[in-house]
């Protein structure tokens, strides 16, 4: 009896395990003889694949009817493939590696350089027809070459993120030196307001001062940061680099920010200008539109970071750029793709929906919202903005936003804050195989 | 006859070592080739570099120090959860009314998430957060801490929540020890004039060993290869001064340097392996039989 009652579980183990590796098993054939069905050459009707982060799907490019009104007029499908979004960044790697490429991919331009190697994997596009009508080559080109795809060249600004509310309500002005700067905290802290909110729980937050001000420190010598990606320029030979983050400490030491700058992280940052805990924030001018989903009474706005005199407010990189990579097996299809959107209907649509600054020559920019008029009119249109040091960088930058946050702990002076990233950029720079590294 | 003695035909053992073999082995063998060369992300052809890879290991200070906080870590979640685990066991082994409750308490946060952990001792852990609200509270406000933001101490913080979380599990297989051992031993060590410490000592601890030996290998094993309570709790800052070899693979992998990610991970594979078999074979000869 007992010999009986011991094997059925046995032969009831077995069992399973036989289904459920037969189960592999024809789970992989039927997806290979589905990657072979897509390679049929030949067939008007393609589809392309595009690949995109499942944290993007609110992406103006995978709209369902802008799909549907693509293959009404071409009959090309497109076909999703949703990334999680904590891996895109593998995923796309591990696509690309094995030549199990998608048609389009939608990623960040400057992470792309970083990231996914777009030299060797991404096709240039400097000769598609709607290059010819770009108003900002830029934002869309890496290596002086166009290698990606947006109807919007509306980068994101960064700075100072203020309530407007109380500054007016104190009677400040703008500061534009760091001495003006400290003199506001003062004002707004003996209100009983913090005055500068600082998440570096989150490291990247503590990036932001210095990303705007580095760049504003070397604007003069326009090929410091070609220098700098040759090894011909060190991050340690500015002196003023040493400066910019002593402001960003002092702002701190000063106690004119959250006591516990390394536990409170930027998803508090929306909760904390809503309940009017903080006046002044550094970051991009994306926050001020977050607040404004939740509060549109609250008036926000954003100033250059007050580091040095004559201060531009940083630009940051543009994201959410369509790339086709080299290996795709429907390139033609897949810039067929762009060219339908960059058509001026379908692209003047695009950009009304979303409220977009167009790069278009002919299509117009709708009418924005207040804090992105004044941006436009106070810097972007007399040009006083500029790249962030963000938009240079080849290589990743984590290591330098943990050594401020070293900074922050009390672990590292600036000086070794700037030798350290020095030191590790040269590191990382060799590893990729840069010239002169 | 022999086909009664074995109830199973020793055939029956290829599915699974088929599947260790795929799923472990050979990812195994293939890590250690990788180690020896410099795949990366960004380049197409992967040549063989000897000992670079680990070389630049031993050079690098992040990794250094992601090793001895791995090393602190683990020898401090041993102990600590061991010591405190025969303490509760022993403790509530006792004829208490409250025994049962009590043991459904001290296991309980064992089955919690991990990051359900990180989101309940993130705020705890504040400067002005209750743990030192209840230390000023007491008196004893000169033990405040930035408990998850110093650099010198942020680790130890990290270990005392492994070690508030898990001891009630290593608890657990050490009633069931307890409760192997016959009463007898105990009425006959009283009757010989034995108080509770030498009960303890002479006759609870050895014939503990058995228990004891697996929660030391648990726990050894599971703290050098310690991962997700740094990773949820500090994310390896601030800046790098929580870093462990787990999270240090992570960040390796997630700058694109292939190679030297396998490099460490297979260092950490012969670590954990030359550290737990001798201790494991050393143990087992400290066994005795009941």
């Amino acid at each position: 009896m007992s010999f009986n009652t011991k094997r059925w579980p046995a032969l009831l183990l077995s069992g399973l395990l036989s289904i459920s590796l037969a189960a592999c098993g024809s789970g992989s054939e039927s997806s290979s003889s589905d990657s072979g069905s897509s390679e049929t050459p030949g067939k008007s009707s393609a589809t392309i694949e595009l690949a995109i982060s499942k944290s993007s799907q609110d992406s103006p490019f995978i709209d369902e009817s802008l799909l549907k009104d693509f293959e009404q007029e071409t009959g090309i499908k497109v076909n999703l493939q949703l990334l999680p979004a904590e891996q895109t960044a593998t995923v796309l790697q591990t696509k690309l590696a094995v030549n199990e490429t998608p048609d389009l991919v939608q990623y960040n331009l400057a992470s792309a350089t970083t990231d996914l190697n777009l030299e060797r994997n991404f096709e240039i596009l400097d000769d598609e027809a709607w290059v010819s009508r770009l108003q900002n080559k830029e934002v869309l080109s890496a290596y002086g070459h166009v290698y990606s795809f947006h109807v919007s060249q509306d980068t994101g600004m960064q700075g100072v993120v203020y309530n407007k509310d109380m500054f007016s309500d104190l009677g400040l002005e703008i500061p534009e030196t760091f001495e003006e700067f400290l003199a506001v905290c003062e004002k707004i802290k003996a209100s009983g307001v913090t005055p500068v909110f600082m998440p570096y729980k989150d490291n990247w937050a503590a990036n932001i001062w210095p990303a705007a001000a580095f760049a504003n420190a070397v604007a003069d010598d326009p090929n410091f940061f070609d220098d700098l990606n040759a090894n011909k320029k060190k991050w340690t030979d500015v002196p003023e680099f040493v400066t910019i983050l002593e402001q960003q400490y002092e702002i701190f030491k000063q106690g004119y920010t959250n006591p516990d700058v390394l536990s409170d992280s930027y998803d508090m940052a929306v909760g904390k200008f809503l309940n009017k805990e903080v006046a002044m924030m550094f970051m991009g001018d994306w926050l001020i539109e977050n607040v404004a989903e939740k509060d549109p009474d609250m008036k926000l706005g954003l100033f250059a970071i007050p580091s040095g005199e004559g201060a531009k407010l940083g630009a940051s990189p543009l994201g959410g750029q369509l790339f086709i990579p080299k290996k795709a097996k429907h390139i033609e299809e897949a810039k067929q793709f762009l060219d339908y959107i960059a058509s001026k209907e379908v692209a003047q649509k695009m950009v009304d929906e979303r409220g977009y600054v167009s790069n278009f020559n002919d299509v117009t920019t709708p009418e924005l919202p207040a804090y992105k008029q004044e941006i436009v009119d106070q810097y972007i249109t007399p040009k006083k903005t500029l790249l962030t040091t963000d938009a240079y960088m080849l290589v990743d930058r984590s290591e330098l936003y943990r050594a401020l946050q070293d900074q922050f702990a009390g672990s590292k002076t600036s000086e070794q804050v700037l030798q350290d990233w020095n030191d590790k950029f040269i590191q990382l720079m060799k590893d990729k195989g840069i010239e002169g590294f | 006859m022999k086909t009664t003695k074995s109830l199973y035909s020793y055939t029956l053992v290829w599915p699974a070592l088929a599947i260790y073999t795929v799923f472990f082995v050979v990812p195994a063998l293939i890590g250690f080739y990788y180690s020896f060369t410099d795949w990366r992300l960004d380049r197409l052809e992967i040549s063989f570099v000897g000992w670079d890879n680990f070389k630049r290991i031993f050079t690098d200070d992040t990794l250094i120090l992601a090793m001895k906080n791995t090393f602190i870590f683990a020898i401090a979640t041993v102990i600590g959860k061991n010591v405190l685990g025969i303490a509760l066991a022993v403790a509530l082994n006792m004829k208490l009314k409250s025994r049962n409750f009590l043991r459904a308490i001290f296991y309980s946060p064992s089955i919690l998430s991990v990051l359900v952990i990180s989101i309940i001792f993130t705020p705890l852990l504040r400067t002005e957060g209750a743990v030192n609200g209840i230390l000023s509270a007491i008196g004893l406000s000169s033990l405040n801490q930035a408990w998850l933001t110093d650099p010198s101490i942020v680790i130890w913080t990290i270990a005392g929540v492994s070690i508030w979380q898990h001891t009630g599990f290593q608890m657990a297989i050490y009633l069931a020890g307890l409760q192997s051992i016959s009463k007898d031993y105990y009425e006959a060590a009283t009757i010989d004039g034995a108080g509770s410490w030498k009960s303890f000592r002479y006759i609870t601890l050895p014939l503990l060993l058995p228990a004891i030996n697996i929660n030391l290998m648990l726990t050894l094993i599971g703290g050098l290869k310690v991962f997700s309570e740094v990773f949820v709790l500090t994310g390896g800052g601030p800046g790098n001064a929580s870093q462990v070899v787990g999270t240090i693979i992570l960040r390796t992998f997630g700058e694109g340097a292939w190679g030297l990610g396998t490099a460490i991970n297979t260092l950490l594979f012969v670590a954990v392996t030359l550290i737990s078999i001798p201790l494991l074979l050393f143990m087992r000869r400290k066994e005795v039989a009941e």
